[in-house]
């Protein structure tokens, strides 16, 4: 056994995961039973009990290299057996929201997840810019709607209001944009996972396909213990689906997708899809999450709530933005499509790189490096 | 100062409610001391839940054995009046002067019975043994446990067939009257000490454990039973399933204690009865493999003793670590028992031939007057005169603690009734 090393409790650290939502993780004993009902846990990746003590004893430094809290995909049956009531599920989630905000370089999401001011005025201001951009006086050299001209008002023509080239060139942008932020999050994360690992490269690279698997299909949400995992897993896959689905044909398939008024291409069906799932889905995850309804959703943080909210409401303002097309109704169609972007864009740049939306791939990079760190310790023994 | 107790005693009496190991001790320490008091019990027979366990502490003697002297001084004593299956019915009155009304259910048997056994040979009915926790039968007429006090037969008319005469035709004591019927009895009395006990937490409720089940869960109650040498199996601890010896037994600790789905206390004996449990696995098979998994092993005081000294034995592994789940192989009824080893770090599914859940301690404070103060556990606490409670109906507690605090209940209802007198 190691020398006993004295244990330096960092309170701030302890003070603030219980803010983001482990309020009741000092209540526990130890006693263990959520791992031994978790049935993700494994012999060799044991939790959540040993990050309530982690929490508990202010281990931060041991928390951000560990992978589990994103091992777990909160069916809430610790917290339903817990003895004494800790919410063991609440406080792996709150690690999550902690996390979420450390492992961003910019210090954006550490703002975001400490007030909700900050979080709100963020999405604010980046909603004012697309504002401005739509209505600022054409001599800004902006004023989309002004630049219309007298043709594209007595008709719906959304080329001509917003030239998909245009729209195209900008969303490639934030496409690169929040994928630089994400992928240097996430490219954080997972130097803080491994840094100390001593894995040999190959074993990386061998694993690379469970990376994929699990960023594709959040597979490992199977095998949770809860009677609703299945519901939950299916249709969160339904919602990634629809959402990875709309953001390609945003981004790559644009200049097709957004066509004249009496044109459909074969990508509009895939957006026909995409949009019913991510309506109905986020609805119905707000739905579950307002009324409480299980385990997952018997808390919830703010960010919680604008995830889905955020992207129903896109969903919801894109729908409209096709019917106002289809009346044929010029101003009310364009002021749509404003409101519609002023929506997207900044769910897309703010909560997908700095918010919950970094999930996506946090999830799947804690699940890659404990197949690699597993893999290393069966040859190792 | 005598004198008072003496003269009160002529009209008034003190009442205890529940003969267990705190009411036999309660209403004998009072008697003693020269009170006359009423002692009631709902069962059939005295002793309670003590009198249904293999050894006991201190000193790890056979219950039997200390209530063999308890029983005596009963007898000898004419202060006391015993009546079983006997329940309060209503208490009228003011402290130091009550009416207690006591129903009294038919046994059915008078005390002319021998324990003679003819009755049981032609008696046609089965029931489940409730003093064995359901782990053999009895037949509708039987002694109520091993050592019955007082000493006859008791009829569960409940399991008779229609009009079955056959038990009455064979006594050959006319001990038997199937036509019994309830009767009443009321008697002024000064203080009330409630001794109503403890019931073992329902296990079935812990549906990851598996009680109910699979065959071979058992609890620490049942586990008394099998290793009482009158119990069910002779003394012998066995696999419900095949009857087999188990070579690794599992005790699973705070199953329902210390738990706010269930008992959000800690019941305080458990720990030590499982320690203690293992010593009748040991004695009965040396080589046996025991495994306790524990939250924290309490055993407070001297306690601490025997855990160090149960604890050097090879055969026997302390894992830090509640059990979540057990499951079976259906083929074997073997457990496969879930767990994390806390300490370790590591979770572990293990197999066990059998689980002895550890169940908690429940009190009985049900259908007592409402002057009974009761804690937010339905625990009996102090605090108004007249009413006194002892035993584990007031905390968990073990034999030795409770025959104190009985003694020490007798002395405050004796305290107050003397008091009471003098005031008249």
């Amino acid at each position: 056994m190691a020398t006993a090393q004295p244990i330096e409790p960092d309170v701030g650290f302890l003070k603030q995961v219980m803010a983001l939502g482990a309020h009741d993780a000092k209540k526990c004993v130890q006693c263990a039973t959520c791992t031994s009902v978790c049935t993700l846990s494994t012999a060799e990746t044991g939790f959540p009990r040993k990050q309530m003590l982690l929490t508990q004893w202010g281990q931060r430094e041991q928390l951000l290299s560990d992978p589990a809290p994103w091992l777990c995909f909160y069916c809430g049956e610790c917290s339903k057996e817990c003895l004494r009531k800790a919410n063991p599920g609440e406080t792996m989630m709150a690690l999550r929201r902690y996390l979420t905000s450390q492992y961003d370089w910019t210090g954006l999401s550490r703002l975001m997840y400490r007030s909700a001011a900050w979080e709100l005025g963020i999405l604010g201001v980046v909603a004012t810019v697309i504002v401005l951009l739509f209505t600022l006086p054409r001599n800004f050299g902006f004023g989309l709607l002004s630049q219309a001209g007298p043709q594209a008002l007595s008709s719906v023509m959304l080329n001509k209001f917003a030239p998909v080239e245009t729209v195209h060139l900008a969303d490639t942008t934030l496409a690169l944009l929040l994928g630089f932020f994400l992928l240097t999050n996430a490219a954080r994360m997972f130097r803080r996972l491994t840094r100390d690992d001593g894995i040999p490269l190959g074993t990386y690279i061998r694993y690379l396909p469970t990376l994929a698997l699990h960023l594709f299909t959040q597979a490992r949400w199977k095998g949770c213990a809860a009677g609703d995992a299945i519901k939950n897993w299916v249709r969160h896959l339904l919602l990634a689906s629809g959402y990875m689905l709309m953001f390609t044909l945003v981004v790559i398939f644009l200049p097709w997708f957004q066509v004249p008024n009496d044109r459909l291409h074969w990508t509009s069906f895939l957006g026909y899809y995409a949009t019913a799932v991510l309506l109905v889905g986020s609805g119905w995850m707000i739905l579950d999450r307002a009324r409480k309804n299980g385990e997952m959703y018997r808390f919830s943080h703010l960010s919680d709530w604008l995830f889905p909210t955020l992207l129903l409401l896109t969903a919801a303002t894109g729908i409209l933005v096709n019917i106002l097309r289809v009346q044929d109704l010029p101003m009310p169609t364009y002021v749509m499509y404003m409101i519609h972007l002023a929506i997207a864009v900044p769910m897309l740049v703010v909560e997908v790189p700095f918010g919950k939306w970094a999930h996506l791939l946090y999830r799947p990079v804690a699940i890659y490096v404990e197949a690699v760190r597993r893999d290393a310790l069966a040859r190792g023994a | 100062m005598g004198s008072a107790v003496l003269s009160n005693r002529e009209e008034k009496s003190l009442l205890v409610i529940g003969g267990g190991i705190a009411g036999v001790t309660a209403a004998l320490e009072a008697a003693e001391a020269g009170a006359s008091v009423i002692l009631i019990e709902r069962s059939p027979f005295l002793g309670g839940r003590a009198i249904a366990l293999h050894l006991y502490f201190p000193k790890l003697c056979p219950p039997e054995c200390g209530f063999e002297i308890n029983f005596r001084r009963l007898k000898n004593n004419p202060r006391i009046t015993v009546l079983t299956q006997a329940e309060l019915e209503s208490l009228r009155g003011k402290p130091g002067d009550f009416q207690a009304t006591v129903r009294i259910d038919p046994r059915y048997v008078n005390d002319r019975c021998t324990l003679c056994g003819d009755c049981l040979q032609v008696c046609p009915a089965e029931r489940a043994d409730d003093f064995n926790f359901g782990l053999t039968r009895t037949k509708a007429i039987h002694p109520p446990q091993p050592m019955a006090f007082p000493a006859a037969f008791v009829v569960d008319r409940a399991a008779c067939p229609e009009g079955c005469t056959a038990c009455v035709a064979a006594c050959r004591y006319g001990a038997i009257d199937l036509g019994q019927a309830a009767e009443r009895r009321t008697f002024p009395v000064a203080a009330v000490i409630a001794a109503t006990g403890w019931e073992p937490y329902d296990a079935s409720r812990l549906v990851h454990l598996g009680y109910g089940k699979l065959p071979n869960v058992v609890t620490n109650v049942m586990l008394e039973r099998m290793a009482a040498t009158e119990g069910p199996t002779a003394g012998k601890i066995v696999r419900p399933s095949d009857g087999n010896a188990p070579k690794t037994v599992a005790f699973v600790q705070c199953a329902g204690s210390r738990d706010e789905n269930h008992l959000p206390y800690c019941s305080s004996v458990c720990c030590l009865a499982s320690l203690k449990h293992t010593t009748y696995i040991h004695a009965l098979y040396p080589e046996a493999e025991v495994t306790i998994f524990y939250i924290d092993i309490r055993t407070p005081g001297l306690l601490e003793d025997f855990r160090t000294k149960v604890a050097t034995n090879n055969h026997l592994k302390l894992v830090k670590g509640r059990v979540g789940k057990i499951e079976e192989d259906p083929e074997t009824h073997n457990l496969l028992v879930t767990v994390e080893d806390a300490l370790a770090g590591k979770k572990l599914t293990e197999a066990f031939d059998l689980v002895v859940l550890a169940t908690g301690i429940v009190p009985r404070s049900g259908g007592l007057p409402a002057e009974f103060p009761r804690d937010e556990f339905g625990f009996l606490t102090n605090g108004t005169p007249g009413f006194y409670a002892a035993g584990c109906a007031k905390r968990p507690e073990e034999v030795a603690a409770t025959v104190r605090d009985a003694t020490g209940a007798a002395l405050k209802a004796l305290q107050y009734a003397m008091r009471s007198a003098r005031h008249e």
